[in-house]
């Protein structure tokens, strides 16, 4: 058979390692997910479903911008649903060029979810008539921040993925702070650390996977 | 292999096509298997290129070649056998130890 350039070896050790390196990279760059497509769909959530709900319940009973009652919490559930199915949608577009037990894995975390916030929702709504409108709304949110944070610090765990469990723990704390400071401060807290620190964290993610990925291609 | 033999280098890898194949199936995680198109999409060979590497690759046990259904489309499936992992990371070890021979004597 007549050698093709194809079938030559490499010039030498230290451009094989070149070579094995650069390819490693560009490989992970193509299956790694932009780590924008998980933090940002949360982000603009948490920032614009808890920037409406302090508007409408600010400190001390104040409304900013007089919402109807209802809007507030039905605004954030909806941003909730809607980004967790951005996420788990854009989670199995990567998924399917990739088969395995990592596909597994990534079936039973998105049901983890659906379940989780089945069970949540149906414990919740039967404290609705107990509990006055602000006790109750504040209530949903903090228990909703408080599941939602402990899916994405599992997620962490099950992924080895160490950004991501630290975002985390972050709002996970920053929700407890909001909890503490009381009704009205809550929303606030969350949309501006909390919101606001899932799309910084997800910017500087992108950022140094680019960084790395140049790194690796040149 | 001893620590003065300057170590062999696996054919079936040291070929340029191949070794950027099986390095970019050893990112995956073990027993993960990557789509055709996509692992041809990253390396930018044509599908016959491809095909005639992987083959070669399959013929030494190094990957694994599985043609499936996705739906009513067929989809193929590639990923590196344990024997394959193995066989990289000893190429990898063999050109450090090229890069670096031993230079004082235990």
């Amino acid at each position: 058979m007549v050698p093709t350039e194809d079938e030559l070896p490499p010039i030498d050790p230290a451009e094989s390692l070149r070579l094995i390196e650069r390819e490693r990279a560009e490989t992970e760059l193509n299956i790694t997910p932009d780590p924008r497509g998980f933090t940002w769909p949360w982000g603009f959530a948490w920032v614009l479903g808890f920037g409406v709900y302090f508007l409408r319940y600010g400190p001390g009973d104040r409304v900013f911008v007089d919402l109807p009652a209802w809007l507030p919490l039905t605004l954030l559930l909806g941003l909730f649903l809607a980004a967790g199915a951005f996420t788990g949608w854009f989670g199995a577009r990567i998924s399917r060029a990739i088969k395995g037990p990592s596909n597994r894995q990534g079936a039973m975390y998105g049901i983890a979810w659906s379940v989780a916030y089945a069970g949540m929702s149906a414990v919740l709504s039967t404290t609705n008539n107990l509990l006055p409108d602000a006790n109750a709304t504040m209530l949903w949110a903090g228990v909703m921040v408080a599941l939602t944070g402990a899916m994405h610090m599992a997620g962490g765990a099950i992924w080895n993925d160490r950004n991501l469990f630290f975002l985390v723990v972050w709002t996970s704390v920053v929700n407890i702070a909001g909890v503490f400071a009381g009704f009205g401060w809550h929303s606030l807290i969350l949309a501006v650390l909390g919101g606001g620190g899932m799309l910084f964290v997800g910017t500087l993610q992108w950022l140094r996977l680019r960084r790395r990925a140049g790194r690796g291609l040149r | 292999m001893s620590q003065t033999e300057v170590p062999d280098l696996d054919p079936v890898i040291h070929a340029q096509a191949r070794l950027r194949v099986v390095s970019a199936l050893s990112t995956l995680r073990e027993s993960d298997s990557i789509t055709f198109p996509r692992l041809q999409e990253i390396l930018k060979m044509t599908a016959g290129n491809l095909s005639v590497h992987l083959r070669k690759l399959e013929d030494a046990g190094y990957v694994e070649v599985t043609k499936t259904h996705r739906g009513r489309t067929p989809a193929t499936l590639v990923r590196l056998t344990r024997r394959g992992r193995l066989a990289f990371e000893d190429y990898t070890a063999a050109l450090r130890a090229l890069l670096s021979p031993p230079s004082e004597e235990p």
